[in-house]
């Protein structure tokens, strides 16, 4: 493999047709070209989404509000939710660029799967997880309860599992989701842990109660540090930042919507909604800054060096969320201001440049590219200019939302020294140089190669960008709503303190001025000098690419296979062999169990009387049937055989006045002999006869017996010795519940057990069954296509 | 049809009817008596796995409406995850039922109208559309396999 390809993630061009591509989509370009009606799907997803916008809007300005139930109150759950200044700036975020994504989609979404020769109904599951996705994270903003944050953190991965491997017949795009997915819910893990922690300490999973109560020590920072990681790996920090940009195989309005507004502002969120528990462990503040510059630095450089647009983009939101992360590790109302108010302003421009992207590979038939593109400005002007104030906006110029977030950032650092504040401005410094030399290359100079495709994009793809991006401008301009929003959001992770920032521009030589000042010069030297110093970033990318921590990765899940492959050989393909290693080790821990406690006085021997000779001739009966099924080989008489055992066993509940249980028993063997008889059908007949005439191995004529006596035996002085000794609190247990079945409104209460006293349990199993079902039919479908 | 096969025909088609009752008189006396919305869901599929058997599974299909077992099984779940969850639009817990303990049930003949009863017929349409589906797709892939 050439070293380009291997450094660079194998993006799958949404738009690279290859020539069979090309002549379908001649063909399925016709019906669903530019020029067909508006997808439905998308316009729907995008009302909703504007709708569910406005309603947090309007419920934000009216001060908000929370829901409360406690669905299980016994066990301490609850569905807490609270639209508080947080909540609503995650929310907004989630439901307004969702809008803008939804409206953007539309269009790119039919020339997209044309390209591919794919059907328009494959839009269906798209706009179904996207929407599950602004819900989740709807969920994930305003919940207040640890459980329920895990529960709506590991619906968003799955739900962008699906989305980045939307395009599911390449093997990069499933490769790129099972990453994201794994990377993701793999540290989700920590935040479980973290979760636990905190439960066990101070007996509830609801946030406020535990910020309340929590005191700085070892729990708090160990759980402090493990919600941490979960977040850091959310956003893509290093050392987890890989999957980020191999999740860029997402069709492009996944990635404007999940890659740099959702997904990765649920790190984000999740570090600003535990905060007053984190800022209570210097060490965590102080990794987190640690981890917040090192994502900076190496997400800007490399994203210096990328070639492809989407790459470009994936590292600098690893470098921006360095920017959020350093913030909140630098601590103090700048930090905890600084990163709400970053996510909104970088969500919007990076939203709006991944849209850019996408349009411009769109017009260009393609081609994603820096190296072949350029001269762009001249067939797209709306876009390159709603590109320039984009870019602006992330580069932190004056007049845009990103002054502002820049200023936080300098303010925040000045406070730890020098040292700090050098390492934080080479941040904007890189991003300057990176994000103008994106924009320079598509939009400015002559065309590095003749555009080719249709030139202008399709205006439902503009206007989204353009919006994005004068919002970008009109933040910058009017400071106040969003200045206000932050310092509320603020307040959240400063556990109710008031934050006290107020934003303006100043027209003075302050420091952070001056060092604004700086960053734009050297930005400009770094970009005006780009050939000299290229060879160097190239050089750190692809020693930061070969030896990264995607390596470990790839490797540790070489190693899961390997392992998973062994234990299968060993556990799986044999069923005897299975049977044994749960039959064995059950023994053998019983017979430890045995052997530790007296078992003098514990067997006793009842008495047998006329009257129990049914009952003995039952027993004897099902006893002979167990061992007759060691007898026949072929597998009709085997089924039989089983299910006299079973009927006999059902007599015997009969006989001891517990006919439900009887009844059951005897269902329950019907249906399992009609199972067993259907699923030898499907089996083909040689295979039957040739297991029926196979001669038993030698290891195997000893193994099998040994394994069935000893499992047995011990089995029988488990239920020997518990049946000798009946304990009196099971009886009163059962006792009770007979009480109580009257009130259940039951006479029986094997029905009122059912479905009242553990109608939990039943609405379990009864799920269960549903699964089992589509199980079966899934298997057996897929053995047919096979 | 061979001769051989009139009897167990006849015997099936007769006994679908009776299976039947007996399925509704497991639910509707589960409460005061054996039997519950398991063993009458079972029951009843019994009752139509043994049409499957005796006809085959395309007459089957032809004579009774099995075709949509699995419907049945999902408005099951969907009327117990309904009953499990609406108490809490109420501000009660997972599964209260209603009428409250001690007081009084309407009845409709023996059939006391209660949401337990409610959610035991859930788990008998879904016990009863799983047994059917599962016994329905074995039978149609049994059929595929014989036809390779």
């Amino acid at each position: 493999m050439e070293p380009q390809t291997r450094t660079e993630p194998d993006e799958r061009a949404p738009f690279v047709v290859s020539d069979s591509a090309a002549r379908r989509r001649d063909g399925a370009g016709a019906e669903a070209g530019p020029l067909g009606p508006f997808p439905p799907a998308a316009a729907l997803a995008a009302t909703l989404a504007a709708l569910a916008f406005a309603a947090i809007l309007y419920a934000w300005l009216r001060g908000g509000g929370s829901i409360d139930l406690p669905w299980a109150p016994t066990l301490g759950l609850r569905l807490h939710f609270r639209l508080d200044a947080l909540g609503a700036l995650y929310a907004l975020l989630a439901t307004g660029i969702g809008a803008a994504v939804f409206l953007y989609s539309g269009r790119y979404l039919r020339l997209h799967l044309a390209s591919d020769g794919r059907p328009a109904r494959d839009e269906r599951s798209f706009y179904a997880f996207m929407l599950l996705f602004a819900v989740s994270m709807v969920g994930l903003a305003t919940a207040q309860d640890l459980l329920l944050l895990f529960v709506f953190w590991d619906l968003t991965a799955i739900a962008s599992y699906f989305l980045i491997g939307f395009d599911r017949h390449e093997t990069a795009s499933w490769s790129g989701a099972l990453m994201a997915l794994l990377v993701t819910g793999i540290t989700a893990v920590a935040l479980l842990v973290g979760s636990v922690i905190l439960f066990v300490a101070h007996g509830t999973f609801s946030l406020p109660e535990i910020i309340a109560h929590a005191r700085p020590g070892t729990t708090l920072t160990v759980a402090a540090a493990l919600i941490a990681v979960a977040g850091l790996a959310k956003s893509a920090q290093v050392p987890f930042h890989f999957w980020l940009p191999n999740a860029m195989v997402a069709p492009t309005p996944v990635s404007a919507y999940l890659h740099s507004a959702a997904m990765v502002a649920a790190g984000v969120l999740l570090i600003g909604r535990t905060y007053p528990l984190l800022a209570q462990s210097q060490l965590v503040l102080d990794g987190m800054l640690v981890v917040g510059l090192a994502s900076m630095l190496t997400g800007g450089l490399i994203a210096l060096t990328r070639e492809r647009l989407k790459q470009v983009l994936a590292y600098s939101t690893v470098a921006q969320y360095g920017y959020m992360v350093a913030l909140y590790g630098l601590g103090g109302a700048a930090g905890a201001v600084g990163g709400a108010f970053f996510v909104a302003a970088h969500a919007l421009a990076k939203s709006a440049l991944f849209m850019v992207s996408g349009a411009v590979t769109q017009a260009s038939d393609g081609e994603e590219r820096l190296g072949r593109l350029g001269g762009r400005w001249r067939t797209m002007p709306i876009v390159a200019v709603a590109g320039a104030l984009a870019a602006a906006a992330l580069a932190g110029l004056p007049l845009t939302v990103g002054f502002f977030k820049d200023e936080l950032l300098f303010k925040a650092a000045l406070k730890r020294g020098p040292l700090v504040t050098a390492l934080v401005a080479a941040g904007p410094v890189l991003t300057l140089a990176y994000i103008g030399r994106f924009w320079g290359r598509i939009f400015l100079g002559r065309p590095r190669q003749a555009p080719t495709g249709p030139g202008s994009p399709p205006a439902t793809l503009v206007a989204p960008i353009a919006v994005l991006a004068l919002l970008s401008l009109a933040f910058g301009l009017w400071i106040a709503p969003l200045e206000s929003l932050a310092g509320a959001v603020g307040s959240v992770s400063l556990a109710g303190k008031p934050a006290g920032i107020s934003l303006a521009y100043y027209l003075d030589a302050r420091a952070t001025n001056l060092i604004a000042l700086g960053v734009y010069a050297l930005g400009g030297l770094l970009l005006a000098t780009y050939r000299h110093w290229l060879p160097v970033a190239q050089g750190f990318a692809r020693v930061a690419l070969r030896f990264g921590p995607e390596r470990a990765y790839v490797s540790s899940l070489r190693q899961a296979n390997r392992l998973s492959s062994a234990l299968h050989r060993v556990e799986v393909r044999d069923l005897r062999r299975r049977v044994a290693w749960v039959l064995v080790p059950c023994g053998v821990l019983v017979a430890a169990g045995l052997l530790a406690t007296p078992t003098v006085g514990q067997y006793a021997i009842g008495k047998l009387g006329v009257g129990d000779a049914p009952l003995a001739i039952l027993l004897a009966l099902a006893a002979a049937a167990a061992l007759a099924a060691t007898v026949p080989r072929s597998q009709l008489v085997l089924v039989l055989v089983l299910s006299a055992s079973g009927y006999s066993l059902a007599a015997v509940f009969a006989l001891f006045g517990a006919p439900d249980v009887a009844l059951v028993a005897v269902l329950v063997e019907t249906l399992f002999a009609l199972l067993f008889v259907a699923v030898f059908s499907l089996l083909p007949d040689d295979v039957l006869r040739r297991e029926q005439s196979l001669s038993v191995s030698h290891s195997r004529r000893w193994r099998d017996p040994l394994v069935g006596v000893v499992s047995g035996f011990f089995a029988l002085a488990v239920v020997w010795g518990t049946l000798s000794s009946p304990v009196p609190s099971d009886r009163r247990v059962a006792e009770r519940l007979i009480d109580l079945a009257p009130a259940a409104h039951g006479k029986d209460v094997v029905t009122a057990i059912l479905s009242d006293f553990r109608a939990l349990d039943t609405l379990a199993e009864v799920t269960v069954l549903v699964i089992a079902l589509a199980g079966v039919a899934g298997a057996l479908t897929r053995r047919r296509s096979r | 049809m061979s001769p051989s096969n009139v009897l167990p025909r006849a015997v099936a088609r007769f006994l679908l009817l009776p299976i039947g009752m007996i399925a509704v008189a497991l639910f509707v006396k589960g409460l005061s008596s054996t039997g519950d919305g398991f063993v009458a869901g079972t029951v009843a599929a019994l009752g139509i796995v043994l049409q499957d058997v005796v006809f085959g599974h395309r007459e089957a299909e032809r004579l009774l409406p099995v075709r949509r077992a699995p419907l049945v099984a999902a408005v099951g779940l969907g009327l117990g995850l309904a009953i499990a969850f609406a108490p809490l639009l109420f501000g009660d817990p997972v599964l209260t039922h209603l009428p409250p303990a001690e007081e009084k049930v309407t009845k409709l003949g023996t059939l006391e109208l209660a949401t337990s009863v409610a959610f035991d017929a859930a788990v008998f349409l879904t016990v009863f559309g799983v047994v059917v589906g599962i016994v329905r797709e074995l039978a149609w892939a049994a059929e595929r396999e014989d036809e390779e």
